[in-house]
C-alpha cells in the first residue's frame, strides 16, 4: 500500500487499519463522527445562506412588484441550464460514492471529473450573465444605472426605484454560492487526484462523502436561488 | 472490509430515478412560471423547490438510510431557519411605516386624517363673505 509517512508508523494490520485514528475505536465510528462533523458545518452553512434568504424575503415582501419586474432581466434559459448542470453534477457525486463503495475506482474518478467539469461549466455561464449585466450598468453599488439596448430588452426601463434592492441581493448571493462553487472545484480537483492514486476503497472513502455532501449543500441553495431569482 | 458492511449503499437505479425527478421538477417550475397563475406562482415555486431540496437531501445526501442523528441535526438547523425567518417578518412585514419621518406612529397619522375628513366644515367657510363689498 501506499502510504503517508505518518500512516507508515501505524500497524497495518486488519484490527487497526492505516487510515483510522488512535482516538478511535473502529472505522465506522471515525466514519459516523466524521459525517456528524460535516453535517454540523452544513448547518452553519445553511444560516450563513439563511441571513440572505431572510434579506431577500424582507426586501420582497415591501417591494414585489419591483422583485417581480426585476426577474424578467435574469435569464431564465441560462439560469435553468445551470440548475440542470448542477442537479446533474450532484447526481455524478452521488454516483462517484455509490462506485467508491463498490471499489470501482475507475467509476469513481471518472465521475468526479464529470462533477469538476459541470462546475466549470456553471461558472462560465455565470460569467456570461455578470459580464452582460456589467456591460448595461447593473452592478453592485453605486454605479448602478442601467442603460443600452440588446436582444431587444431596453435596460433604461429597469432604471426604477429600489431595482439596486433587487440586484445587490442577486450578486451577494449568486456571487457567494459562486465562491462556494469554487472551493468545491478545489475540493474535487484534490479529491480526484487522491483516487487516481488509489487512496479510496470501500473501506476508506471518507473524504469523497463529505465532498459530497457539501456538494449537495452548494447544489441546494442553487435550487432554492433559480426560481427565487430567475422565476417569481 | 466487515466494519462496513452496514453502510448503505444506494442502488444506481434509485439515483437515476430521482434525477429524472429533479430534472421533470425543474422544468414543471419553469413552465408553471412562464404561465400567469396570479397569487399561485410564488408559492407553487416554494413548493416545487422544497420537494426537489427534500430529494437531495434524503437520497443524494443519503439521509433517509443515515444514523437518524444527522437527521436531528439537519430538522434543528432547518427548524431554526423557518425560526429567523418567521420572526424577522413578524416585525419587518407589518411596519408599513418605513418612509414616514414623522414622530407619529402610523395609526395617529391615520387616525388624524380621518378626523380632517370626518370634521363637519366650519359654517363660517361656506357662506360668501360679504364684508369686502
Amino acid at each position: 500500500m501506499d502510504l503517508k509517512p505518518d500512516e507508515r508508523t501505524m500497524a497495518s494490520t486488519a484490527e487497526h487499519p492505516a487510515h483510522l485514528q488512535h482516538h478511535f475505536v473502529s472505522s465506522d465510528q471515525q466514519f459516523d463522527a466524521a459525517k456528524m462533523g460535516m453535517w454540523l458545518f452544513l448547518i452553519t452553512e445553511i444560516l450563513l445562506f439563511s441571513g440572505m434568504f431572510v434579506a431577500y424575503t424582507v426586501y420582497r415582501v415591501w417591494h414585489p412588484e419591483v422583485f417581480d419586474g426585476m426577474a424578467a432581466l435574469l435569464d431564465w434559459r441560462l439560469g435553468g441550464l445551470n440548475t440542470l448542470v448542477l442537479l446533474a453534477s450532484s447526481f455524478t457525486v452521488a454516483l462517484g460514492i455509490h462506485y467508491a463503495q463498490v471499489d470501482n475506482r475507475k467509476g469513481l474518478v471518472t465521475n468526479l471529473v464529470l462533477t469538476f467539469l459541470f462546475a466549470c461549466i456553471f461558472l462560465v455561464v455565470k460569467y456570461f450573465e455578470y459580464s452582460a449585466k456589467i456591460e448595461h450598468g447593473i452592478v453592485l453599488g453605486d454605479g448602478f444605472a442601467p442603460h443600452g439596448v440588446s436582444h431587444g430588452v431596453d435596460y433604461a426601463t429597469y432604471d426604477v426605484m429600489f431595482a439596486q434592492q433587487f440586484f445587490s441581493i442577486y450578486y451577494v448571493m449568486t456571487g457567494i454560492h459562486g465562491f462556494h462553487v469554487l472551493v468545491g472545484m478545489g475540493l474535487f480537483a484534490w479529491i480526484t487526484v487522491r483516487a487516481v492514486k488509489g487512496h479510496f476503497t470501500s473501506a476508506y472513502y471518507t473524504p469523497v462523502e463529505l465532498c459530497g455532501l457539501y456538494w449537495h449543500l452548494v447544489d441546494i441553495i442553487w435550487i432554492f436561488l433559480f426560481p427565487l431569482l430567475y422565476l417569481i | 472490509m466487515s466494519q462496513h458492511a452496514e453502510h448503505h449503499i444506494t442502488p444506481i437505479k434509485t439515483l437515476v430515478q430521482v434525477i429524472v425527478a429533479l430534472f421533470a421538477l425543474t422544468v414543471l417550475t419553469v413552465v408553471t412560471s412562464r404561465m400567469d397563475l396570479g397569487a399561485l406562482d410564488v408559492p407553487l415555486a416554494l413548493a416545487i423547490a422544497l420537494t426537489k431540496g427534500a430529494l437531495v437531501v434524503s437520497v443524494f445526501m443519503a439521509l433517509k438510510y443515515d444514523n437518524k442523528v444527522n437527521a436531528v441535526v439537519f430538522g434543528v438547523g432547518a427548524l431554526f431557519v423557518v425560526v429567523f425567518l418567521v420572526f424577522t417578518l413578524f416585525d419587518t412585514a407589518f411596519r408599513g411605516d418605513l418612509s414616514s419621518t414623522t414622530k407619529g406612529t402610523i395609526m395617529e397619522q391615520e387616525a388624524a386624517e380621518e378626523a380632517i375628513l370626518e370634521r363637519e366644515p366650519d359654517a363660517s367657510a361656506l357662506q360668501f363673505n360679504r364684508s369686502n363689498e
